[in-house]
């Protein structure tokens, strides 16, 4: 009989290997015997944690229980995402992005970083695949969504042929404000196209295929709708002129800033790469200084952009944007609100999910 | 919806329209249908559904349905002339507001709206019958 007592994850000989035929990997696991002088983590003199390192997993439909997959010799720490990777071996058309894997065929669906032997399963580790249909990845959906909105408003300010009549051809407007709108709009989705390349790290990689139809029909069309209204031969400027204007445009800016500001910070709360979750602070920045009040203060500056953008333009199908936007926006952030709550203990109780004290 | 649209924004609001024989047939195809729908409901809460009731339900519609359809299309084109000529519920350029509405450009949207929604809620009900309708057969076959 041959043990020696090693650090975590190197193999040791024994005299069970006769009986398994893989060698066995000595680690703390959930099933080992505890011995009463090591916790988990200890190794004193003399500790051994001896468990069966062979797991075997088995793939079922969620909808119709049929085997799809059967995996033997899974290492215990191999992640959700691994099985995954396994599966498509067999199955090339359920590439991971588009599988669901859980333990019970109506419950929640497993985690990538899930490991194996952390999760309630026996020797054979049962999941239920559900199949979420083609994925598009976040990042490319962002681009399409807010390239659109930039291209199209620009080909109604400059009153490209066959939208206004015919005399109108690549004429320019007479209003001041027009001529800023242009800018203002422009700027708020070249801000998004930047941020989405260079600063936000999304915690899903993909999302259904069908979504960039619904997203791209929604930015798309209410871009045209505001900007033929916006560049109409017949514009109406603000009621109360400059005044008006420069107003709202500071409102605009103000909130373009405090949006940036907060996607900055909420950035810096996660290194690249990783998925992991915080509960956002105040930072020097006093744009961020909103997070007091509200969970969401990105929701809330984008609301108060396009506010801004309402009252400079004063548009009808601007504010319809702004209350449809503001609608989702609620939606979002009582979700990440209540996810919020549930994570984390010591969650400051004054916040609210998008608008201080109110909602 | 479609019932609220068609009576209040349009039969209600085009008062010239109100003695249109298509007036006629919605309402006569809705009234109809109403009947055996929520006899159907109240029977089914009571837990004793005649099938006379559920048949009725599963299968009159494919008269009834196609019949309130014609029915709404009729009364919306009769009443198109007279949305244009009084600029109903329409609004256009230049106002402060910065919005136009074409009430009947809006309605002939509604009309070509038809077109897809239609099948897809006939053909849905025919499914139904045919999931409803043959589970009872079964259901007989065992007694």
């Amino acid at each position: 009989m041959k043990l020696t007592t090693l650090g975590f994850g190197r193999t040791v000989i024994s005299w069970m290997e006769h009986h398994h035929p893989t060698p066995l990997t000595l680690e703390s696991s959930g099933w080992a015997p505890s011995w009463p002088w090591s916790g988990s983590g200890e190794k004193g003199p003399g500790t051994l944690r001896i468990c069966r390192t062979i797991l075997q997993v088995e793939i079922l439909d969620a909808k119709t229980r049929e085997k799809l997959c059967f995996l033997d010799k899974v290492e215990p720490h191999a992640t959700i995402a691994e099985i995954k990777n396994l599966f498509t071996k067999t199955h090339p058309q359920w590439y991971p992005a588009r599988q669901s894997l859980r333990l019970d065929p109506k419950g929640k669906s497993l985690k990538d970083e899930d490991v194996l032997q952390k999760l309630p399963v026996g020797t054979t580790a049962t999941f239920y695949f559900r199949d979420l249909g083609a994925q598009i990845s976040w990042v490319t959906v962002f681009l399409t969504e807010y390239a659109g909105p930039l291209f199209i408003y620009l080909l109604f300010y400059f009153r490209v042929p066959f939208i206004y009549g015919h005399k109108y051809d690549f004429t320019s407007s007479r209003h001041t404000v027009v001529h800023l709108a242009c800018i203002c709009h422009s700027f708020h989705y070249v801000k998004r196209l930047l941020e989405t390349l260079f600063v936000h790290r999304f915690s899903h990689g993909t999302m259904p295929l069908r979504n960039i139809f619904k997203n791209c029909t929604y930015y798309w069309g209410f871009a045209a709708w505001m900007a033929y209204y916006i560049n109409h031969p017949l514009y109406t400027p603000p009621t109360y002129g400059a005044q008006q204007v420069k107003l709202a445009l500071a409102i605009f800016v103000i909130c373009q800033l405090g949006n940036f500001s907060i996607h900055m910070a909420l950035r810096d709360l996660r290194p690249a790469g990783s998925k992991t979750r915080k509960i956002p602070y105040p930072t020097k920045n006093p744009f961020t200084w909103l997070f007091l009040l509200v969970s969401c203060p990105n929701y809330t500056y984008e609301v108060g952009s396009w506010i801004g953008f309402a009252i400079m333009t004063q548009c009808v199908p601007v504010a319809l944007f702004s209350l449809v936007g503001f609608t989702q926006m609620t939606i979002w952030a009582k979700g990440k609100h209540r996810s919020y709550l549930k994570e984390f203990r010591d969650y400051p109780p004054l916040r609210m999910p998008i608008i201080p004290f109110l909602l | 919806m479609s019932r609220v649209f068609l009576i209040w924004a349009v039969t209600h609001s085009v008062k010239e329209v109100q003695s249109e024989d298509s007036v006629l047939l919605f309402v006569i195809a809705w009234t109809i249908t109403e009947i055996i729908r929520y006899s159907f409901y109240t029977f089914s809460l009571l837990n004793h559904l005649p099938y006379l009731i559920k048949w009725a339900r599963y299968t009159l519609f494919i008269v009834l349905y196609p019949m309130g359809v014609s029915g709404e299309l009729l009364t919306i084109y009769a009443a198109l002339p007279f949305v244009r000529q009084a600029g109903l519920y329409s609004i256009s350029l230049p106002n402060k507001y910065n919005f136009s509405f074409d009430y009947y450009a809006f309605l002939i949207l509604i009309m070509i709206s038809y077109i897809p929604i239609f099948p897809q809620l006939y053909f849905h009900m025919i499914h139904q019958r045919r999931k409803v309708l043959s589970h009872t057969e079964e259901h007989k076959k065992f007694e």
